[in-house]
């Protein structure tokens, strides 16, 4: 049977009149990738603070990896590496020292592995405030996982990185989850949950609008699969030709799109109109919804339904 | 080296590495002491009395004024705080090593200041060494203890700074270092008697020279104001701004005050 690291039960906090979190509840279990998504001011970022013990609920039971982070604050510095969204190291502190500093902190030794592993190599004697706001999230990243944590959170962790620094980070990140660590993160970026997450949260006005793996989250949306089709002579789009199965949805560039809740059986009427009419094909497209879109749909209808 | 050591280090090390700190513990403080040790001698020969009392206590108000504060707010405003707070960096020992560290260049600075200043200056040695040192650690962390309760319960660097110069400039003008106390009206040695310079002055006066003037009121003055600004700075200790009432803290600071009022209500 599964572990929970991480148990969330009927999470209340308040800052002053405004309900910022409530009643929010989820379990992450052990070696899994849970992402909170939302837009601003969801209660992400409160939710995450709570769980790493900075902020205390005003109702609701807290757990992570067995510790109760409000009463066993200090036990659970040990267990967890965190990210902050807004945070900073000492500007005259060199990449090397922070990595002795908040190591000696720990009790481990420090891992100058990871300084390599996250391209931070060539400025290891480099202050953190002559560093790019990219390399800056790196070694805050470095400085996170440096005790093996069992629960790490990362709050908006590819925020401001280049393409390469993502695609470093998130390999990182399942790296962290294949040696056993339990991974918190919440983003803006659905791509990334939908590429990195077993399992998320969209979080709506401080309550969960919708919860399950991004294809459970896309399936209990509208969950029909766009089809987008350009041939030679363009006869699809002149006559706005119906389907078995399939509406259509528009036209953009040379592209007829069709929204289908069969889309094996209407690609095949497409293929088989297409050749009877002698238009051939130039282009064909089947792409089931989006994260993104599932995340969208819910934050303009306001809610979803939990998966 | 445990964690405590290793923050000390490291926190050592950046006082000759960051500009603004070695500005603050050596250059400010020792071309000033040229400048005056040059000028104020030949003026006022009367002054070597002082000099090299009233050179150490401008030194150690450079980094605990000018410095401690801006750096307490600027950490807690970036965001430092909540680094140190999650990676299990103790408030005791953001409170404490800065102050050590800053305390360990102070005795450089303490031993150059010294030796200069009756070498090249003519400035009168202590009497009694010991008690100099013990005036000097009083007088350093005196100084420290205020600086550091600015920085925890000021809201923003410009408040810290206001406060500061609220207690830098009047330290310097009426604490005994420039014009001794005796020469001032009754009035303005009360207003000094508000100062921990006055006290501290009258420290170096009474344990830095054999058979000096004693100094209890003074003494205990200086004591009182170290464990309760301390104390205060612990207890009114935050590590987000966000979470702050910076308003109530500064009410609450004030009674790092209280001895220094009753010396200046008793008299001196």
């Amino acid at each position: 049977m599964s572990e929970d690291m991480v148990r969330v039960h009927k999470l209340r906090k308040c800052y002053g009149s405004t309900v910022a979190v409530k009643d929010v509840s989820f379990s992450v279990q052990k070696g899994e990738i849970f992402a909170l998504l939302g837009p601003n001011g969801s209660g992400k970022t409160t939710t995450l603070e709570s769980l790493e013990g900075i902020r205390h609920p005003d109702e609701g039971t807290l757990e992570v990896a067995g510790i109760d982070p409000v009463r066993q604050f200090r036990k659970l510095r040990d267990k967890i590496g965190v990210q902050l969204q807004t945070s900073a190291l000492p500007a005259a502190m060199t990449v090397d020292e922070a990595m002795r500093f908040f190591g000696s902190y720990h009790g481990v030794a420090p891992r100058f592995d990871l300084i390599d592993r996250l391209g931070l190599s060539e400025k290891r004697r480099t202050q953190y405030g002559k560093l790019s706001v990219g390399l800056q999230r790196r070694l805050a990243l470095a400085v996170a996982v440096s005790h093996d944590p069992a629960v790490v959170f990362l709050d908006e962790p590819t925020a401001g990185l280049d393409v390469q620094s993502r695609t470093d980070l998130h390999s990182l990140v399942h790296e962290l989850r294949e040696q056993g660590s339990t991974i918190i993160l919440a983003t803006h970026d659905m791509a990334e949950a939908e590429k990195l997450a077993d399992r998320a949260a969209i979080l709506l006005r401080g309550e969960i609008a919708a919860i399950g793996s991004p294809r459970q989250l896309t399936a209990a949306g509208d969950g029909r699969t766009r089809i987008s089709i350009s041939t030679e002579k363009g006869l699809l789009l002149a006559e706005s030709r119906q389907f078995p199965d399939a509406a259509v949805q528009g036209r953009r560039d040379e592209y007829t799109l069709y929204l289908s809740d069969n889309p094996g059986r209407s690609v095949s009427a497409m293929l088989a109109w297409l050749e009877e009419a002698g238009d051939p094909l130039v282009d064909l497209r089947v792409e089931r919804p989006s994260l993104e879109e599932r995340f969208l749909e819910i934050t303009a209808t306001g809610s979803g339904r939990k998966s | 080296m445990n964690a405590y050591m290793h923050h000390f280090a490291y926190d050592f090390k950046t006082g000759v590495r960051e500009r603004g700190k070695l500005l603050m513990y050596y250059l400010f403080p020792l071309v000033f002491f040229i400048l005056v040790g040059s000028l104020m001698t030949g003026v006022n020969p009367g002054f070597k009395q002082v000099l090299l009392p009233a050179m150490l206590l401008f030194g150690y108000m450079c980094p605990t004024l000018q410095l401690f504060p801006n750096m307490l707010v600027g950490s807690r405003e970036e965001g430092v705080f909540r680094s140190y707070r999650i990676n299990g960096v103790p408030a005791a020992s953001i409170i404490s090593i800065p102050v050590l560290s800053a305390g360990l260049h102070m005795v450089v600075l303490s031993v150059v200041i010294s030796i200069a200043g009756v070498q090249i200056f003519g400035g009168a040695a202590p009497t009694n060494a010991g008690g100099f040192i013990l005036a000097g650690l009083l007088s350093y962390l005196s100084y420290a203890g205020v600086g550091v309760l600015i920085g925890i319960a000021s809201g923003s660097t410009t408040v810290a700074t206001l406060v500061c110069q609220i207690i830098y400039i009047p330290s310097i003008i009426l604490g005994g270092l420039m014009v001794p106390l005796s020469l001032m009206p009754p009035a303005l040695q009360r207003v000094a008697a508000l100062l921990p310079a006055t006290h501290c002055m009258r420290l170096f006066a009474w344990l830095g020279t054999t058979g000096g003037t004693p100094a209890w009121g003074s003494l205990a003055a200086l004591t009182a104001g170290i464990v309760v600004s301390f104390a205060l700075a612990a207890l009114l200790f935050e590590w987000d701004t966000r979470s702050s009432a910076p308003s109530r803290k500064a009410w609450l600071s004030l009674l790092a005050a209280a001895p220094f009022v009753v010396m200046a209500i008793g008299g001196l």
